[in-house]
């Protein structure tokens, strides 16, 4: 039987119909149209569908649509405004936060959510809180450098901080290539 | 050696050329696609690892509303097909041999009744005798799972080059071990997908997330009777590959099956279970006897491994992985006398195939365990024996390989640097210890039909901008920035002005895809050759517009001008403009190749891979916890020689990501499969490698230039998870004493290990 709702998602409300069994990822993609929430795991392990529900992160695949009635959803497409990125959006351009780009809205939304909640937390706090977002592709370097870059205000980097990780050969005395 | 060259473009702090479309959640991939009309595709799979199918009664699922199409073998032709060996089919003739295995699929209305459709599905079996393990699965009596596969060989060689028993013999050192891999699965966070269309006029157009597009439609061509141009695949956005999606799986041929008999289009996503149960093709597992010669003072005299591969039920690239296995590591070190027998096997399991480093992290787990024992029992610095051994320009590899530039030692030099080798090895802490691993990776592998070349065109829109039109495989890796960058470089352009459209099999020309590290390389160069056609075509235009010699015109930031008189300029607009609106005017448009200049391995396994040879050097520092068995790495060093880094964020990205899948090999990944049944195919039990999993980190790049290298580059992809299971292994080694043989490293199994040391 299905019920009618209004869903609120960035800002905006949405009248829909749906099974009560309708998980909120579903109701966001397929109903909504708003494609940039991802299924990884679909068990809320991967955090690839991370969205926030009224200030908290929550993983869009174990969350009932018809539970978020009245209740403001953000997801990656309500960051942007007006065609500008929000800082953590530059920071991960910047920074090369992403490669493959399919956990890069729920990362995203999971460091919003992380610096909504604490604007200034440490790498160990980011660490922590990170570790439900999975990544196959970056090793995890450069999405902590992205949200530290946001945390230090530093989003268009004089120096990249991969800079001091990754190190200049001419630092380095070493074995010289043979002519 | 280095060319003194100075870049505008290549090396310069660049950003990802899709970066906008990723990080707002616009960029498409497969499950974003969809279709007016489009049906929900979903696949009944094998509940039996080996078993005949007597009967299928798809007669209830057919009636349930909703239901568009039911299929079965009696809906295709029934040919295997295979990127080496055509022996899997669409869906199964007859029997199954692994669980997962694609019997028969339903299209519906919406996902829900697909499923409901599938449980109306009635087959009767009867259950075969399965075998498991490729040892017994070699021996005889074991169950044959192909007809006419004789003891399940599916391919062995045997190669020996100098002679081996001569060279043991002048060894004063003999170490031998033998050492298991582990099967890991690719776990990109997005699943292999398709959307299939099918017109009566008898073409299919299939959306796929796949990494090798003219290999996808050459194989589905085959598996479906038809002509390679009767199948059109258009790439969407490619949510992770690392060779789990070169269409090695039956996905896209399911969903085109489904597309022609619904009459409608049909998307058809695996289900994270279903990626791990029949998906991706898992690194091939393999167990390898390995024994080495030296002599006292450190020289690799002699190497003979024997390796055992399993294959799985059917053959993806595990034929082509196990001779790389078997071969490919002599190019690392200085070589004369090896030898080496491999069996590849077939089993009632997951058919195994390409993940990142091929049959290299299995070979080097083994081989670089090995020299760290001999190291250990000659009592020399681990790193003093891989560089004396080193490979060096000019080396040729007892099978062939041409090593041309190659920075291993500079590699070694590097990892010392940066671990502070010396002074750690001196001052051990107890319970903790130091690791190395040396590796050697291709830019390109000659194995499809005598070709390791890409093509690329390159068209000068009126308004300035190029586009270049490749059919390469962008998967996430950042090949496309790489190549504009390149265009960009070439034509004297910055690379905002640079486009690249996806592939597509109807529009790009042909190209192999991503695989085998080979895009920087390959498809660099093709770019590169492109964009110098059309530069010509620009300066003829601009010769005539200034009045001057072609050959005295250079191009920088978007404008043409004659050397040394700058202040009269054109625009790359104003060239294009003008030879394009005129009588008789014509596009700037030029089509660019390459082919590597590698030799095929001949039918003794003798040539040259690659035209070029990638190389890098990593340690580890480990502490291990006697109480509990946990590992932890305390500080992690890269090295990398891959020529000219063209793309800096995307090469350091590589380096990076390939780490976290070393270690997930290494320490955490495993799949548990009882009686060829996966118990725990999901995320929660199938750990991988979290932010807090990473180590510290510091990583170089070796001072290097490739000659035969777009602007000196080469490939890097792989290198960077190759050697990291065995350097975390020597590493453990250093620490505690005792030698771990089988992946992953588990606390359990440092634990006895420790108690069976005393």
């Amino acid at each position: 039987m299905k019920q009618k709702i209004i869903l609120q998602v960035n800002g905006e409300d949405h009248d829909i119909e749906l099974e009560p069994n309708r998980l909120l990822l579903y109701a966001l993609r397929d109903d909504l149209g708003l494609t940039g929430t991802k299924e990884g795991c679909s068990i809320g392990v991967c955090g690839a569908c991370s969205v926030i529900v009224d200030g908290r992160l929550v993983s869009s695949c174990l969350t009932l649509a018809v539970a978020c009635q009245r209740k403001e959803i953000t997801t990656i497409e309500g960051l942007a405004k007006n065609g500008k990125l929000h800082p953590l959006q530059q920071a991960f351009m910047e920074y090369g936060g992403f490669q493959c780009g399919i956990c890069t809205p729920g990362q995203i939304i999971a460091a919003k959510a992380l610096l909504d909640s604490n604007p200034s937390p440490t790498e160990e706090e980011v660490k922590e809180w990170m570790s439900g977002n999975l990544c196959r592709c970056t090793g995890y370097y450069k999405i902590m450098e992205s949200v530290m870059a946001v945390v230090h205000n530093k989003v268009t980097p004089e120096q990249r901080p991969s800079e001091q990780r990754v190190a200049k050969i001419q630092s380095l005395d070493v074995y010289k290539p043979r002519s | 050696m280095a060319k003194a060259e100075k870049f505008s473009v290549i090396g310069q702090k660049l950003s990802r050329v899709e970066g906008y479309e990723k990080v707002t959640g616009e960029s498409r991939y497969i499950a974003d696609i969809v279709l007016p009309g489009m049906l929900a595709g979903k696949i009944l799979r094998s509940p039996y690892p080996h078993a005949k199918i007597l009967n299928i009664d798809a007669s209830r699922a057919e009636k349930l509303r909703g239901v568009q199409a039911v299929v079965t073998a009696e809906d295709t032709i029934k040919r295997p097909w295979g990127a080496f060996f055509a022996d899997q089919y669409p869906l199964s003739v007859g029997k199954v041999r692994y669980v997962g295995e694609e019997v028969a699929a339903v299209a519906a209305a919406d996902r829900e009744i697909a499923e409901e459709a599938l449980d109306l599905i009635r087959i009767d079996w009867e259950e075969l005798p399965a075998v498991f393990d490729a040892e017994e699965a070699m021996q005889a009596g074991a169950p044959i799972i192909h007809e006419g596969k004789e003891r399940n060989i599916a391919m062995t060689f045997d190669v020996e080059r100098g002679n081996v028993e001569r060279a043991f013999a002048e060894s004063d050192l003999i170490v031998e071990d033998t050492f298991q891999s582990a099967p890991q699965w690719h776990c990109a966070i997005e699943t292999i997908g398709s959307v299939a269309e099918y017109s009566p006029g008898g073409k299919y157009t299939i959306h796929m997330n796949t990494q090798t597009l003219f290999n996808a439609r050459y194989r589905i061509a085959a598996a479906l009777g038809i002509r390679e141009t009767d199948v059109r695949i258009i790439q969407s956005a490619v949510g992770g590959g690392f060779g789990g999606k070169s269409c090695d799986d039956n996905n896209a041929l399911v969903a085109a099956i489904l597309a022609r008999k619904a009459g409608k289009p049909v998307k058809v996503i695996n289900t994270r279970e279903e990626e791990f149960l029949a998906g991706s093709r898992p690194r091939v597992f393999m167990k390898i006897y390995v024994k080495m010669g030296f002599k006292k003072d450190g020289r690799i005299r002699a190497k003979q491994t024997r390796v055992i591969a399993d294959n799985g039920a059917y053959s993806a690239k595990a034929p082509a992985i196990t001779g790389v296995a078997a071969l490919r590591h002599d190019t690392c070190y200085k070589y004369s006398d090896v030898k080496t027998q491999a069996y590849l096997v077939y089993t009632n399991k997951i058919p195994t195939g390409a993940f990142r480093g091929f049959g290299n992290p299995s070979a080097e787990w083994a081989v670089e365990q090995a020299i760290d024992k001999a190291a250990d029992e000659l009592g020399i610095d681990p790193l003093d024996l891989a560089r004396m051994n080193a490979a060096e320009p000019g080396y040729v590899s007892p099978h062939g390989n041409r090593v041309t530039s190659c920075e291993l030692k500079q590699c070694i030099d590097m990892t010392e640097k940066m671990m502070d080798w010396k002074n750690k090895r001196a001052n051990k802490r107890p319970d903790t210890g130091l690791g190395l691993a040396c590796t050697v990776h291709v830019s390109g592998k000659r194995h499809f039909g005598d070709y390791d070349g890409s093509s690329a065109t390159i068209k000068i829109n009126e308004d300035g901008k190029a586009l270049i039109l490749s059919g390469e495989g962008e998967a996430g890796q950042g090949c496309y920035t790489t190549m504009c960058a390149i265009a960009a470089e070439e034509l004297g352009i910055p690379i905002e002005d640079v486009e690249i459209s996806r592939a597509d099999t109807d529009l790009t020309t042909f190209c192999l895809g991503a695989f085998a590290s080979r895009l920087t390389y390959i498809s660099g160069n093709a770019v590169r050759d492109a964009a110098r056609k059309v530069k010509d075509q620009l300066f003829e235009q601009a010769a005539e517009m200034l009045e001057a010699n072609a050959e005295d015109l250079v191009s920088r930031e978007g404008r043409i001008f004659v050397k040394g008189a700058e202040q009269k300029s054109l625009t790359v607009s104003d060239v294009a403009r003008a030879r394009l609106f005129r009588r008789g005017g014509a596009p700037i448009v030029a089509s660019g190749k390459f082919d590597a200049d590698s030799v095929l391995q001949d039918s003794t396994r003798y040539g040259n891979e690659s035209g070029a040879y990638n190389y890098g050097c990593q340690a580890a520092q480990v502490e291990v916890d006697r109480e509990t068995g946990q590992v932890k790495i305390l500080e992690y060093v890269i090295s990398s020689d891959c020529g000219t880094v063209i793309f800096p964020v995307g090469a350091e990205g590589q380096v990076e990501g390939a780490l976290a899948q070393g270690i997930g090999y290494a320490l955490i990944e495993g799949l548990k499969i009882e009686e060829g049944r996966p118990i725990n195919p999901n995320f929660s039990d199938y750990r991988i490698p979290s932010m807090r999993d990473m180590p510290p980190l510091v990583h170089g790049f070796a001072e290097s230039y490739e000659p035969s290298g777009p602007f000196g580059a080469k490939g890097l992809g792989e290198l960077g998870m190759d050697p990291t299971a065995a350097v975390i292994s020597n590493a453990i080694f250093d620490a505690v004493g005792i030698r771990i043989k089988t992946l992953p490293i588990t606390p359990e199994k440092i634990l006895n290990a420790l108690k069976e040391n005393g």
